[in-house]
């Protein structure tokens, strides 16, 4: 059964700034759903749509078949984690959590029921009598997610809920975050910045790039098949390197000096790429490519090296390649590579789509 | 900044104390006046220890009447005083959290206008219209009466446009997060809105509670009465009896006593008081 539908969805301000084109969208029950971009891609603004808090100017928005737009958000059977979690500083934690199921009327043994479950769930007990400013910023955030819990809502909507936590403790919520959706089966709508967190959280990933969907699909999909050079280079880090080539009959140009032999219909400029976990390295002989080492990052696992491709125009062009273990090529010196054809990705230089 | 100059450090508490004597030596007189039999400071010198008549003043005063030109007991004025006071600070903090209520959080037209307008009765103090508010008060037969003490004091710029800071502090998340949580407009107002502002309410509480117990101007024109008359008003009056014959040792009875609520006011709230202007934590 589908939960949230969007369809046709866009958002226009009064001022004629067209933040959302239009975005189709299909969620089935209790899928985790990311919605990933750089800043300013809308992903926030389609996020508060969703949850009331932004008017939807074009298209319809469903919730279990029922069109929601001009409902209040309290009204949709929402719930929302906030960035900065926005808890009510003078109630107890305790308060809190309750405060959306009293304006509900729903009754007090529920209500401390839901709550007892809840924080038991978060590991909460403890802290149920505190005020949010007694607590750190991991058990502010546990207990932002479980206001959101106790109303046992359709949707979930967390935006950038980790992105004031440290490091660690982001690891820690990230994987928290994704077995609890497990448990509760819940549809999640989660927008964040950070591909990491995209690419581990969600079922189906949506990347967002200035108010358009590049790409739907699953974090592997995104990841095999980018749909367009921006999907690419967004997912995966380091980033795929992608090059200006020309695709002829002997197969694809990077330069005078480089060729890579392949047979494919279109003919003209295209935009190639291999992700830099791709590259393999060999000897002079099979190599494909030579690269001149211009820094080395070891990660003690991996290494990335920083190098430029030598392609004769006189214009070097840099090039990640990431190898497993530890490497200590001398800067300066060059390094033959292998770019396995099953790896490549092939764009249209002028439509940026996956050819 | 930390020094260890033994000079410099005598040299700032005698500034210290000096201003502690010139601000409290008029307290101390006043004290010791309060003590003092009828008739003591015409003699031309003023006494700087106690009396012998300290009790008997301060019930008469108190109880029976203020003084010559004034036949109400002090009690009196002291309620009339704190009526007036209370009216003034309780409904200017009513009106002023209310509009800033409705100036920041809601969206009508004119909105901007409307604050401005609002801004610009700071150059409006009771003193410059007071004649046409005395007009309107005595159209209405409110002459002589508490709500003609209080009314026309109530409405306050300067609240109005400290509860509107305040309340643009606060999180916009936080007032999404009531509307998913299903909070209105009343109830955000009163679970979420008061309590957080509690601190400057209680500032403003402060600031308003002296302003209005120290209003004189209003007062003295709008009542005949000595019935509603204010202590700090009457003090005046109890200065003006026919040849020059002030019963100094009643006087400084009373000027005490409409010292002591605005210090109580200050001493009591002075937590709630700095937090409110000073802390930023929302």
């Amino acid at each position: 059964m589908t939960d949230l539908v969007l369809k046709n969805i866009g958002k226009t301000y009064p001022n004629g700034y067209q933040a959302i084109p239009s975005i189709d969208l299909v969620i089935e029950e209790g899928e985790f759903i990311v919605l990933v971009g750089p800043s300013g891609c809308g992903k926030s603004t389609l996020l508060r749509m969703v949850a009331g808090l932004e008017t939807i100017t074009q298209g319809d928005l469903l919730i279990k078949g029922n069109r929601v737009n001009d409902k209040e958000p309290a009204d949709r059977d929402i719930a929302m984690v906030f960035q900065n979690y926005a808890l009510y500083p003078h109630m107890t934690v305790r308060a809190n959590m309750e405060y959306g199921l009293k304006n509900r009327g729903v009754p007090k043994e529920e209500r401390q029921a839901k709550v007892t479950d809840v924080a038991n769930m978060l590991g909460l007990d403890e802290l149920l009598d505190r005020r949010p400013g007694q607590l750190s910023g991991g058990q502010r955030q546990r207990v932002a997610m479980g206001r959101a819990m106790v109303r046992d809502p359709k949707v979930f909507l967390f935006d950038e809920p980790l992105s004031n936590l440290d490091a660690k403790l982001r690891v820690q919520m990230r994987v928290e975050i994704r077995q609890l959706q497990r448990k509760l089966a819940t549809t999640t709508l989660y927008v964040t910045h950070d591909q990491v967190e995209a690419m581990t959280l969600a079922d189906r990933l949506v990347v967002l790039n200035k108010g358009k969907a590049e790409q739907i699909g699953t974090p592997m999909e995104l990841y095999d098949k980018p749909a367009t050079t921006f999907v690419a280079e967004f997912i995966g880090s380091p980033s795929m390197n992608l090059f200006d080539a020309m695709m002829t009959e002997e197969g694809i140009v990077l330069s005078d000096k480089t060729r890579l032999p392949m047979s494919h219909a279109h003919r003209g400029s295209v935009i190639w790429g291999i992700r830099p976990e791709h590259l393999q390295q060999s000897d002079e002989a099979n190599a494909d490519f030579s690269l001149q080492v211009q820094a080395v990052e070891s990660l003690g696992a991996e290494t990335l090296i920083h190098g430029l491709l030598e392609d004769g125009s006189g214009q070097p062009k840099p090039m990640v390649i990431r190898l497993a273990g530890p490497h200590l090529p001398e800067i300066g010196s060059y390094m033959w590579l292998i770019a396995p054809a099953k790896h490549w990705h092939l764009f249209d230089a002028v439509t940026q789509q996956r050819l | 900044m930390i020094e260890n100059r033994p000079w410099l450090k005598m040299f700032s508490h005698f500034i210290l104390v000096f201003g502690v004597l010139i601000i409290a030596l008029p307290v101390w007189v006043a004290l010791v006046g309060s003590t003092q039999p009828e008739g003591s400071f015409n003699s031309g010198s003023v006494p700087l220890w106690f009396g012998d008549h300290g009790v008997q003043n301060w019930a008469h005063v108190l109880f029976a009447e203020a003084g010559s030109t004034l036949q109400i007991p002090v009690w009196h004025l002291l309620l009339n005083s704190l009526i007036m006071a209370l009216g003034i600070t309780i409904g200017k903090i009513a009106i002023s959290i209310i509009s800033a209520y409705a100036i920041v959080f809601f969206r009508f037209p004119f909105r901007g206008a409307i604050f401005w307008v609002i801004f610009m009765t700071l150059m409006l103090p009771v003193e410059v219209r007071i004649v046409p508010t005395y007009q309107v008060i005595a159209n209405l037969n409110m002459l002589n009466s508490y709500s003609g003490l209080i009314l026309p004091l109530i409405a306050s710029a300067t609240a109005t446009f400290l509860f509107r800071q305040c309340f643009m502090s606060i999180p916009g998340e936080l007032v999404e997060a009531a509307r998913i949580d299903g909070a209105g407009p009343i109830r955000f107002f009163f679970d979420i809105l008061l309590p957080m502002s509690r601190t400057n309410i209680a500032a403003m509480f402060v600031i308003m509670f002296i302003y209005g117990w120290n209003q004189y101007l209003w007062p003295l024109i709008i009542t005949t009465d000595d019935t509603y008359y204010t202590l700090v008003m009457s003090i005046k009056s109890m200065l003006s009896v026919p040849d020059g014959d002030i019963q100094w040792n009643y006087v400084m009875v009373t000027t005490l006593l409409a010292m002591l609520p605005p210090v109580a006011v200050v001493v009591g709230m002075q937590k709630l008081f700095v937090k409110g202007l000073v802390d930023a934590e929302k």
